[in-house]
């Protein structure tokens, strides 16, 4: 962080002014004359907080796709295949048992059964051609893509909230003061909130495996140098599978997540792989915090992007690529 | 030449290689420190060293594959720190590869005739080289040279090691050359094949100089006047082939240690 | 071979007619007079289609066969040069028509569609390897997103239908036979020049680049420069692929451009083989032909017929799985069997 700011001493005043007016907006009571140009803060507060939950959901699905890239270098296209699946999967759970948790679990093991599946079948045969790895992908994401549309057809599925989810949340955000001088405070569904929550936690329990465990040393030397791996006798294959699982069956997870906050339909998929590869490649190639990074900045300018700018919000997503590209080709957090 | 003559004599040197104070840093290891090192045009010089201790990371400053983290590097009188790799080999400098980098998937004429054509104009063209070319006749009589003629229409792929190291010194004898680093181009090959290496580098025209990386001592004192000994990534000594061989500093660090 | 093409000479001597191989004549006299053979739907759907999806899939190829860099963007190029054709020419939404003639609207088309990939391509760049794959892919789908949103300039979901096509010459350029000759000749002439370049110092150059980028630089090439003079002559190749697609369908819409389409793409090329520039053609004719009877087929097999994507999907993995080198891949290595086994049929004689 010190030698960040020793070394680009501009860009970290502009963040620093950036991060402080994105609070001051967050947090003050805005005066009338700025609501009249920039509209209500409610509007404001609440594309804030949906680019922030839609960021932990892209997180879940992107960190996946990144911890896979970051060990096996397999860009695994099919990874959008794996979310909708494990949405799928989840809505089919809940409506056979009602349980919104146990849909979780389901979609999880579910995603990673099929991951385990690929690799140990298809991509254990075909390492180090990454792009052999990638045109299989590719092929599999077209198979399962129309196997699903064959079992599921065209339906919109929107997983049902649990009751003890449903409602809204009183937030500490002040997003008006009445006439009688009352203020008024923000108001968020409650799943939202615990969502992000899960996916913050997940997140913080991965970063905490990568770098504080045994196995997560192992993942991380096996991403500097995997024959120095082998050569030590870990069963390289085996973790190989295990990321592979983990990774796929955190996409499935967020399935299960995106079809309670939106929809799960065909063209989910290419969405949300769309999604996970502007997110890596804005947050740098198999960094976990910088999918994190990542994720924030796509979910908040999409969302802001919508609400300010309809027509333009994609192309907010991706100017923010190409920026990152023009100036950081590797990535914002990539080492 | 007037030119040449007058960039070389406002730069205060006279030398076809100069590095001052030339540091690489990976992170926080130090692969390089502080290499100061002159050759003068026409010299042959052998960098010596065990494996790490950073000649290959000093060819790579050179060409410029990385770019040091301090200190200048000046070729033929000109700083060309901050060139990338391309300008540098267009201004007489050529190397080769330890490991050979070749072209696989192209014949060995083909190969030969990208190098001809990287040092001189056309590189875009479209138009497609006739048989009488004055670039693909160069590139044949370096084909001759090496000893490649008889497979010269064959890929790449399916040479035997000895001829893609051979080849691996046609590229970089491709062009005008003015200066030439060798980065241990006897490795793997045959006592006969290392002979014949001999003789390839012992004939080159005396004008232009070269920095040959090599364990053998055999052929590396054989075909040099001075060496360099590298250590950690530092210059170790510097003298002639005799002086090198009998200072007992140098025969207690190569020829000492454990390998006895 | 440098020029002088010796190889073809060392490999089959017999049987030459002008220096072409008899199932290049034979195929050229076939192509030459189709339309006195074929029914329009054969020389429409099947065969300017192939033509046209052809030369988009060859500008994939050449860069990821001579260049190594697998572009997802090519269909995108491709498609926002038939946006433009359309929007700076003649068509049916008045909002977003400009009215140019043919002569005007298409080398404006071309050269914006061109400057989008280029700059694509400087983008893509600046990462290597597989990356690539990703930000073109991220590019194609931008795009796509993009004109279902935008009304101002690609009308959105609806995109743009009775696209004027050209009239000269006294020829209705859209009427099928004309069209086969427009969509043929742009086809042979994509092939040759991209042959022609193969073998020209920047092909060369590039296929340099694409085995060891490091030692082309070492032998004094600007390899950026390459490869992005690269993007900019396939990226003109798409857009002609782009214009003739959207005379020939009268339409565009972002599902013309959309993220299945530049798989698509990629799934022709590869399947025709990646490695020569026929590949992409007969990649094309292979997709053209399984898209146009494939519901009869799989309702021949008792299949349902929708399952089209399904059948692409597996017989690409199949490719991918048992031919790298696709359908010429397959073609080479029978030949070769085919080949050794008759040597060893004479050798038996002899013996």
């Amino acid at each position: 962080m010190r030698r960040f700011i020793e070394r680009h001493p501009l860009w970290s005043l502009f963040i620093i002014v950036v991060i402080f007016v994105f609070l001051w907006l967050v947090f003050a009571t805005w005066p009338p004359g700025f609501e009249a140009i920039f509209g209500k803060k409610k509007v404001f507060l609440n594309a804030v907080l949906n680019g922030i939950t839609l960021g932990g959901l892209y997180f879940l699905v992107a960190s996946g796709f990144t911890l896979i890239f970051g060990l096996m270098r397999n860009v695994n296209l099919a990874h959008g295949s794996l979310y909708l699946f494990g949405g799928y999967m989840g809505f089919k759970t809940v409506a056979w048992t009602g349980s919104w948790l146990f849909s979780f679990v389901v979609a999880f093991v579910a995603a990673a059964l099929l991951g385990i599946i690929l690799q140990y079948l298809v991509f254990r045969r075909m390492e180090g051609q990454d792009l052999r790895q990638t045109l299989v992908t590719i092929g599999i994401s077209i198979v399962l893509a129309d196997l699903m549309l064959w079992i599921f057809g065209g339906d919109f599925y929107q997983i049902q909230t649990p009751d003890w989810l449903v409602g809204p949340a009183q937030m500490p955000f002040v997003t008006a003061i009445k006439s009688s001088g009352e203020a008024v405070y923000m108001t968020y569904p409650i799943v939202r909130l615990a969502i992000f929550a899960a996916s913050v936690v997940i997140g913080l329990a991965m970063w905490l495996v990568l770098n504080r465990s045994k196995i997560g040393m192992i993942i991380r030397a096996g991403v500097d140098d995997k024959d120095m791996l082998s050569s030590m006798g870990v069963p390289i294959q085996l973790v190989f599978l295990l990321v592979f699982a983990f990774g796929a069956g955190l996409a499935g997870m967020a399935g299960v997540v995106g079809g309670t906050f939106q929809s799960i339909s065909p063209g989910e998929d290419t969405r949300f792989l769309l999604a996970s590869l502007v997110v890596v490649i804005v947050g740098g190639m198999g960094s976990i915090p910088g999918a994190a990074l990542g994720a924030l900045l796509i979910g908040l300018a999409e969302q802001l992007g919508s609400v300010y700018a309809p027509t333009y919000a994609v192309v907010l997503t991706f100017l923010i690529m190409v920026v990152v590209l023009a100036i950081r080709p590797q990535g914002l957090l990539a080492r | 030449m007037d030119s040449i003559a007058q960039r070389l004599s406002a730069a205060g040197t006279n030398n076809a290689l100069e590095l001052r104070g030339v540091t690489k840093m990976f992170g926080a290891l130090a692969a390089l420190t502080d290499i100061t090192l002159s050759v003068k045009p026409g010299e042959r010089r052998a960098v010596l060293g065990s494996n790490g201790a950073g000649k290959t990371t000093l060819f790579n400053c050179i060409t410029g594959d990385f770019l040091p983290s301090s200190g200048t590097i000046r070729l033929f009188g000109e700083d060309v720190t901050e060139f990338p790799p391309q300008e540098r080999i267009r201004r007489g400098l050529r190397r080769t590869y330890q490991i050979s980098a070749l072209f696989p998937g192209l014949t060995v004429r083909d190969n030969v005739y990208l190098a001809c054509r990287g040092v001189s104009r056309g590189r875009f063209s479209f138009i497609r080289p006739r048989f009488n070319d004055p670039l693909v006749q160069a590139a044949e009589n370096l084909i001759e040279a090496v000893h490649l003629t008889g497979v010269i229409d064959r890929l790449v792929a399916e040479l035997s090691y000895g001829q893609q190291r051979q080849l691996e010194i046609a590229l970089a004898l491709a062009g005008a050359p003015r200066f030439i680093l060798f980065d241990e181009p006897a490795a793997g090959l045959s006592p006969t094949e290392r002979a014949e290496l001999v003789e390839i580098l012992t004939s080159l025209p005396t004008h232009f100089g070269f920095i040959i990386i090599e364990h053998d001592m055999d052929v590396a004192l054989r075909v040099v006047e001075s060496v360099t000994m590298m250590h950690n990534g530092r210059i170790f000594k510097e003298g002639t082939p005799q002086e090198i061989e009998s200072d007992p500093e140098v025969q207690e660090l190569y020829l000492g240690g454990g390998h006895g | 071979m440098t020029g002088i093409d010796q190889t073809s000479l060392s490999r089959s001597t017999s049987l030459k007619l002008f220096g072409y191989h008899p199932v290049v004549i034979i195929v050229a006299v076939l192509l030459l007079f189709m339309p006195l053979i074929a029914n329009d739907f054969i020389l429409y759907q099947i065969f300017s289609w192939s033509f046209m999806l052809g030369i988009v899939a060859l500008s994939l190829m050449f860069l990821a066969g001579y260049g190594g860099m697998v572009s997802l963007a090519q269909m995108t190029i491709a498609g926002f040069a038939g946006y433009m054709v359309a929007i700076f020419g003649v068509n049916g939404i008045a909002s977003v028509s400009i009215g140019w003639p043919w002569w005007l609207a298409v080398p404006m088309a071309l050269f914006l569609a061109t400057l989008l990939g280029t700059i694509t391509g400087a983008l893509a760049v600046r990462t290597e390897g597989i990356y690539t794959i990703m930000i073109t892919l991220a590019i194609a789908a931008a795009f796509f997103y993009f004109t279902n949103q935008n009304y101002a300039i690609f009308n959105g979901h609806t995109g743009i239908n009775r696209v004027a096509t050209p009239h000269f010459l006294g020829v209705e350029w859209r009427s099928t036979v004309p069209f086969y000759y427009l969509t043929l000749g742009f086809a042979v002439l994509c092939y040759w020049v991209t042959s022609w370049i193969s073998r020209a110092p920047f092909g060369l150059a590039l296929q340099g680049v694409r085995d060891n980028p490091r030692r082309m630089a070492a032998l004094g090439f600007n390899v950026n420069a390459h490869r992005i003079a690269a993007y900019v002559y396939a990226s003109f190749m798409a857009s002609i692929g782009g214009i003739l697609l959207v005379w020939g369908n009268g339409q565009i819409s972002p599902g013309s451009v959309s993220v299945d389409v530049a798989i698509d793409n990629l799934i022709i090329a590869v399947v025709g083989g990646i490695s020569r520039p026929i590949g992409a053609f007969i990649g094309a004719l292979i997709y053209v032909v399984l898209r146009t009877f494939a519901l009869d087929v799989l309702v021949a097999f008792g299949l349902d017929g929708n399952r089209f994507r399904l059948l692409i999907g597996i017989g690409f993995l199949a490719i991918v799985f048992f031919s790298p080198d696709g359908v010429i891949g397959l073609w080479n290595r029978w030949r070769n069997r085919h080949a050794s086994v008759s040597t060893v049929r004479q050798g038996g004689a002899h013996g």
